[in-house]
């Protein structure tokens, strides 16, 4: 199993991962907060940051269109303002206040 | 199958239906979503499917797509047994649950 991740370890590799992409972290705390936490969790319980918002297929193969930054953030980011679980946001769409909202997931369209 | 899961349930005065989530703990729209059934007091039941065993998981999402033909994306909430709602859109949520 990997080392274990702390919130502030995953705090950190996400907002890389957002300044690496132009992407504006979600300014809801309490929201992004949740997804920190529960990618936290998701490394601890897998050994991988597993996207918070979807379920495991039970390895890191079966998994890896899904690890964070998953596979389909761009293209969601860019259509919908906001990534599948809404963590990472375009920079204008955080701008705006516009509301997050579920969206559909390409996972499930192949 | 689905009936032998161990579901979580919330008392509420609003009984008007009948409310089964299927969440993710990790997931803010999981959160959000069982936060507006809190706040618009609902009685529910919900279970989050990242705490079963993977086996059980499998298979209650492979009934779930059978029985309401959609793609399992959580939450995924079943309402009344015949309508589900998948991701959370509160418009949807508000309309389908009458609020």
């Amino acid at each position: 199993m990997a080392t274990q991740k702390t919130i502030e370890d995953t705090r950190r590799f996400a907002g890389m991962v957002a300044s690496k992409q132009g992407w504006t972290l979600n300014p809801d705390a309490e929201f992004t907060g949740t997804l920190i936490e529960g990618l936290t969790t998701n490394w601890n319980r897998y050994g991988y940051y597993l996207c918070p918002c979807r379920d495991t297929e039970g390895s890191r193969e079966a998994d890896a269109s899904v690890i964070c930054p998953c596979r389909y953030a761009r293209e969601d980011v860019a259509e919908y303002g906001h990534c599948f679980c809404a963590l990472y946001l375009r920079p204008d769409f955080a701008a705006s206040g516009s509301e997050i909202r579920g969206i559909p997931d390409r996972r499930n369209s192949g | 199958m689905l009936d032998t899961l161990e579901y979580t349930k919330v008392e509420g005065e609003n009984k008007k239906h009948t409310v089964t989530v299927y969440a993710l703990s990790t997931c803010g729209f999981c959160k959000r979503a069982l936060a507006f059934l809190d706040t618009h007091k609902f009685e529910y039941s919900y279970i989050y499917m990242d705490k079963i065993p993977l086996e059980t998981k499998t298979e209650a999402k492979k009934i779930l797509k059978e029985k309401f033909k959609q793609d399992v994306a959580f939450p995924f909430a079943v309402v009344d047994d015949r309508e589900p709602l998948v991701g959370f859109i509160e418009a949807d949520w508000k309309r389908t649950l009458e609020v």
